[in-house]
């Protein structure tokens, strides 16, 4: 198994509405991410992006999009209609090859010219779940209730993970919801889809992040203090929410376990939780105690950008490493719904 | 003033529905509903081509319900044009008596103080069924 | 098969997804523009390659581009490529009577215009190198309503269509490398 680590990144900061379009914002992100790893488009080896076209209705947006990366001359690149984080584990299998030495990935999303509820629905099953138009705010306040009915957590429970991601946001110049609120204010808010209120929901966001991943002594010679990936998997539940136990994350526990998370400390944990119970469930699955250091960038709940969500995750656990404030890190990402399917991602400074 | 462009895509499916999915919306038409049973003769509900966590083909399908007990619930207070009601609903889990499983489905409850976890429920069926989940209109309080 | 055989083995189901999206600064100018009577794009600083509408970055070298790399091109032009496209009935489908899908190198560009028609010609007598100019629609009747941020790009609902100018034909090598 071949050594790869995280040696450039970047991201846009998550807005409610771009004005620019979805590759305009991946240009400049290409563009910054490339150049923090001292690297030229040209000597990338293989390029892998995360998007979805339905997003904002364009055919072949992810056709566009490649054109920041400069596919000319031609390159060798892939494409998964999932978060960038799926398109990073596709780069990362392909240098396990050898032949190559560098990746650029790159995941991005503009919510803002759709519905998300009408879009999200599309990738239910089409005989039982799409035609009753289910949305993922609805599924995820069935899976907040059966918490509460399952005496895993209360209504409070939620509201503070809100206040703790507003709160570590404002640190984040990237993060588009910010601020300190408190507990009580929160939940005299009324309900959206009971039991969750409006902070219990992510934003809808518009954004984009890219990543260059680098093999072995490339990686040390393009990077003062890279990013090691210790290890990558992930795992994936049933389709039907009624067949699964929306309350626990076994395929997070089982993904953490084969990137090879064995309970020991972590500097920085970012989560891929876009609904506040979602939180609860993914500590609970990783065995977090109530004093780790989860979401320091403000996690999902601060900014959400469709398809780039989980490589942002991954990029904020990697920065950390990469400036010495943190020295192992887990970052998670999930796709689906309702915690349907998680990818964990370890990474570690030398 | 930026100028704003609108649009609508899209794709008006005919879908196969096989022998499985394809039995389940007979039923429905009869006002019948059906699950699949598995090896260890667990009832997966909605019933499905294979056995989601052994792969196994399921071929048992049993009639199950047709009263159920809501597992898990949310209200909708605005539904949009996508959603199966027109006024307030929810969207919950419901497993009929006799599946292992549930469905996600609406329960037309009328107001929120209606609704409770471990609720009965009783089919409600569309007038002029056309070949598609929502024959099964929703789920309604036990009268 | 019988209808009623038909019904009982498929399920129908239209998808609708609605979208409403602001277009992006760049193609407002050139909106703008195109509803002024002129035909806008970038010219890339590094390889001096014009792009119409503009991209906001070269998408040859991956440099960015802005106003200040904006240029005008004519509204005449060559046809590179094109097909008459027989219409065949679809949910959706607008056009009954076969019509024309050109690309067109507008003189001072190095991206063409897609899909467009070409009248005041018979389609059998359509062909990669002719030298053509655009119908554009009466002022009061010009709008932006049908560009997008989406594709490639567009000159709908002010520019109608593009007309043969008489000319001899466009040397083919002036154009081979940008047929579609």
């Amino acid at each position: 198994m071949s050594d790869v680590a995280v040696v450039g990144w970047a991201q846009t900061p998550s807005v409610r509405l771009a004005r620019e379009s979805e590759v305009q914002l991946l240009v400049p992100t290409v563009a910054q991410a490339l150049a923090r790893a001292n690297l030229d488009r040209r000597e990338i080896g293989f390029t892998c992006a995360g998007s979805c076209d339905y997003l904002t209705g364009g055919p072949f947006a992810f056709v566009s999009n490649l054109e920041a990366a400069g596919a000319w001359p031609p390159i060798a690149e892939s494409h998964v209609e999932m978060d960038g984080a799926w398109a990073m584990y596709e780069a990362w299998v392909r240098l396990q090859h050898g032949d190559i030495d560098t990746a650029l990935v790159f995941g991005s999303g503009k919510s803002s010219p759709s519905q998300p509820a009408e879009v999200w629905a599309q990738q239910l099953d089409p005989y039982y779940l799409a035609p009753l138009g289910v949305d993922p705010v609805s599924l995820a306040g069935i899976q907040a209730r059966a918490l509460l009915d399952a005496g895993k957590a209360t209504e409070r429970d939620f509201a503070e993970v809100a206040v703790r991601s507003r709160h570590n946001a404002v640190d984040n110049p990237n993060a588009q919801v910010k601020g300190d609120a408190s507990v009580d204010a929160l939940l005299a808010e009324p309900y959206v889809r009971a039991p969750l209120r409006k902070h219990d929901l992510p934003p809808i966001s518009d954004g984009a992040v890219a990543v260059v991943l680098a093999r072995g002594d490339r990686a040390r010679q393009l990077c003062e203090r890279p990013a090691w990936i210790r290890g990558l998997d992930h795992r994936i539940e049933v389709h039907q929410p009624g067949m699964r136990d929306l309350t626990a994350s076994p395929s997070t526990t089982l993904a953490a376990r084969k990137a090879g998370y064995d309970g020991g400390p972590l500097d920085v944990i970012e989560l891929s939780a876009t609904f506040s119970p979602q939180e609860l469930i993914l500590r609970e699955a990783l065995g977090l105690d109530a004093g780790a250091n989860v979401n320091p960038s403000g996690g999902a709940l601060a900014a959400n950008p469709v398809m780039a969500t989980g490589l942002i995750r991954i990029v904020e656990v990697a920065q950390r490493i990469a400036s010495g404030a943190a020295d192992r890190g887990l970052a998670h990402a999930t796709g689906g719904q309702v915690l349907q399917h998680n990818l964990v991602c370890m990474l570690e400074g030398e | 003033m930026s100028r704003v462009t609108t649009s609508t895509l899209e794709f008006p499916y005919s879908r196969t529905v096989g022998p499985i999915v394809g039995a389940f919306l007979a039923g429905l038409r009869e006002h019948r509903i059906v699950g699949a049973r598995g090896a260890d003769r667990k009832v997966f509900f909605p019933p499905l081509e294979y056995d989601p966590n052994t792969g196994e083909a399921l071929t048992d399908l049993v009639e199950v319900g047709p009263q159920a007990t809501v597992v898990s619930w949310t209200w909708v207070d605005e539904p949009t044009s996508k959603h199966p009601l027109d006024r307030p609903f929810a969207f919950a889990l419901v497993q009929p008596d006799g599946a292992d499983t549930a469905m996600v489905h609406a329960v037309d409850a009328g107001n929120i103080d209606a609704m409770s976890t471990g609720m009965r429920v009783q089919p409600r069926w569309r007038d002029e069924p056309r070949n598609r989940i929502d024959d099964l209109a929703c789920w309604e309080p036990l009268a | 098969m019988s209808d009623a055989k038909k019904e009982t083995l498929v399920m129908e189901h239209l998808v609708s997804l609605r979208y409403e999206e602001e277009l992006t600064p760049i193609l407002e100018r050139y909106v703008d523009a195109l509803i002024d009577g002129r035909i806008v794009g970038h010219k890339c600083p590094q390889c001096g390659r014009v792009f119409v509408p503009g991209k906001g970055y070269c998408p040859m070298c991956v440099v960015e581009t802005t106003e200040r790399d904006e240029v005008e091109v004519a509204d005449t032009g060559t046809v590179t490529g094109f097909t008459i496209i027989t219409p065949v009935a679809y949910y959706g489908q607008e056009e009954t009577e076969p019509f024309v899908y050109a690309s067109v190198l507008l003189d001072g560009a190095d991206s063409t215009l897609g899909g467009q028609d070409v009248v005041g010609i018979p389609h059998d007598q359509i062909h990669s190198g002719l030298r053509v100019r655009a119908v554009w629609r009466p002022k009061e009747k010009r709008s932006g309503n049908a560009v997008t941020n989406r594709g490639w790009g567009s000159v709908a609902s002010v520019i109608d269509a593009f007309e043969p100018t008489g000319e001899p034909d466009m040397d083919r090598a002036k154009f081979e490398e940008h047929i579609f």
